[in-house]
């Protein structure tokens, strides 16, 4: 899609206040961004107005306390572009979210700040990784985690700290810029290990094809750091 | 030596000052009277089986005592051991004869009945008294006809057959209630001298904290107090903020918590929360408990930035086994780091534009 279209998102929530909250933040955001309410009906984001959005804002428990894991997977193996956003703070939900294809995942404590960018990164495809899911990624015990490097260590705990990307530079030593390459970098060793998925093998290729991350790189598959 | 172990020892004394009397009186008195007269009983064989049943309850509390144990459940067969024996005796004691020298159970089955029941209440005692009493009443009520001048001899012999062996009986039952009170103040006393302990040491900590909060606290007081110290001065308030975190954090020093590094930093946040500064807290990893000191050292950064930020801050612990990362950042004017007093912790501040970022850094190992 073109840069100066208008990217459009369709929110799955049974909260109205969650959808309304979200229609204001993307109202007015510069250049603001048309979101279409699907309320709790999931039909609404595969027809309709709906099915034709760039990106899904995907509530994960529309039925409490049971996590829709199978829609998530369905979503992003036709393709959709999906941003979880969940009332979860757990790490492993949020792992396995990025795990099946999600291109971020948002805790509800997390608000326009992050979601804004959120849903433009996803709308051109590309991962956006929030603060929380940066705690989970450093928290990872899991044995199939993949390889980090100590700087992207590093900068993934910096950024869990101060929620801040300048500060991460400032801090770092690092240019802003070099921030989000070793996020990015984190995301493309995620998205080459477990299930695969259309978003994530794009993501891999893309990091291949611009050189930000080598084969050798993402074939460490050793789990010690 | 404490009383109660003393009254142990005393009791155990006239366990065996008993035992050797009422083995004396048996095989001693018993068994002479016995011999001398063997041609009188009808028949002797009877005589010698209650013998012999006396002697065996009398081996039964030597073993016993030899193994520092009571009769327990035995302990009814053995009176009935010894009542049948008595029984047996009269039986086969010829007419007219009861209370005199032929009549030997009579002085010697008492001690025995006592020697069981040495430890039990005195009631215990008395009713086996009375029942052995009764048995030798019964046989001279019966068999005896008896004359004024038997029933004269009766209850002289009664005497000494029912009150010496009470007299023990007496005298084992005060000791017993002198061990249960001896053990009572025991008791007693070793509470009286825990809560001693445990008012001391809160006295102390009292002291302690009253040692530290005199450091900050009480001079800021002061100040407030006399009118030097203006309520107005931002940089009043800023102190008052500070002190306010530090003793909400002295405070929840003392709650047992599963994490006491978070629990005292969701206090100190509060304070912020409470004068409109937005704090997250967050945390990821698992970290040994840092002691006390290390914690004011690693929360005191924490408190410091939060009294000067203006809207929001996030504070986060991020740790492991090695290292123990407290960090806050939020929109602050410039402070200055707090210097640590514990070793292995590093305290680091960073100013970008409006935003102050700093954090604490504990390595346990160190």
């Amino acid at each position: 899609m073109a840069a100066d279209e208008l990217i459009t998102a369709v929110i799955v929530d049974d909260h109205a206040a969650i959808a309304a909250g979200v229609g204001s933040w993307c109202a007015h955001a510069v250049p603001p961004i048309g979101l279409i309410d699907a309320g709790d009906r999931l039909a609404d984001v595969w027809t309709g107005p709906g099915a034709a959005a760039d990106v899904v804002i995907f509530d994960l428990e529309l039925v409490p306390g049971l996590p829709n894991f199978g829609e998530l997977r369905r979503l992003v193996d036709i393709g959709r572009r999906v941003i979880v956003y969940s009332q979860h703070t757990e790490d492993a939900i949020a792992i396995k979210c990025v795990d099946l294809g999600a291109l971020a995942y948002l805790t509800k404590r997390e608000g326009p700040e992050h979601l804004v960018p959120a849903i433009r990164a996803a709308a051109r495809g590309e991962p956006y990784t929030t603060p929380s899911l940066s705690g989970a990624f450093i928290a990872d015990t899991a044995a199939d985690r993949p390889r980090l490097s100590q700087r992207e260590v590093e900068v993934l705990r910096a950024w869990f700290v101060s929620s801040s990307k300048e500060l991460v530079a400032a801090k770092l030593n690092i240019a802003a810029k070099t921030v989000d390459t070793y996020i990015t970098r984190v995301r493309v060793k995620y998205a080459n290990v477990g299930r695969s998925a259309r978003t994530k093998s794009e993501l891999v290729s893309r990091a291949l094809d611009d050189g930000l991350i080598t084969l050798a790189e993402l074939n460490q598959t050793e789990t010690s750091l | 030596m404490t009383a109660d172990l003393f009254e142990a020892a005393l009791r155990h004394g006239l366990r065996i000052a008993t035992l050797l009397a009422a083995s004396a009186i048996v095989f001693g008195l018993g068994m002479a009277n016995l011999l001398r007269h063997m041609d009188r009983y009808e028949p002797a064989l009877a005589q010698f089986g209650a013998m012999a049943a006396l002697g065996a309850v009398l081996a039964g509390e030597a073993a016993l005592l030899v193994r520092g144990r009571t009769w327990r459940r035995l302990r009814g067969l053995a009176i009935t051991v010894v009542l049948g024996a008595s029984a047996l005796s009269y039986a086969a004691l010829p007419d007219r004869r009861t209370s005199t020298e032929i009549d030997w159970v009579f002085g010697a089955a008492n001690w025995v009945g006592v020697v069981v029941l040495l430890d039990r209440p005195l009631r215990s005692c008395v009713a086996f008294l009375v029942a052995h009493e009764l048995t030798a009443l019964l046989h001279l009520l019966v068999f005896d006809h008896p004359t004024q001048q038997a029933l004269a001899r009766f209850a002289t012999g009664s005497v000494s057959v029912v009150g010496f062996p009470l007299c023990v009986a007496v005298m084992a039952a005060i000791l017993h209630r002198l061990g249960a009170v001896a053990a009572a103040s025991h008791l007693e006393i070793e509470r009286v001298r825990a809560s001693e302990a445990g008012t001391a040491e809160a006295h102390r900590r009292r002291l302690r904290r009253y040692g530290e909060l005199s450091v900050a606290t009480i001079p800021l007081l002061e100040g407030l107090a006399d009118g030097s110290l203006d309520p107005g001065d931002p940089r009043v308030q800023r102190r008052c903020a500070i002190e306010a975190a530090r003793m909400r954090r002295l405070f929840a020093e003392a709650d047992s918590v599963a994490d006491p590094l978070l629990h005292e930093l969701r206090h100190c946040a509060d304070v912020a929360d409470r004068k409109g500064v937005a704090v997250e807290l967050d945390a990821r990893g698992q970290w040994p408990v840092p002691p006390v000191a290390v914690r004011r050292d690693l929360t005191e950064a924490v408190l410091t930035v939060l009294a000067t930020a203006a809207s929001r801050a996030r504070v986060t612990v991020v740790g492991d086994a090695d290292l123990v990362s407290v960090s806050v950042v939020a929109d602050c004017d410039e402070v200055t780091a707090p210097n640590p007093a514990s070793t292995g912790v590093r305290v680091e501040a960073l100013r970008h534009d409006d935003m102050v970022w700093m954090e604490a850094r504990w390595q346990p190992t160190s």
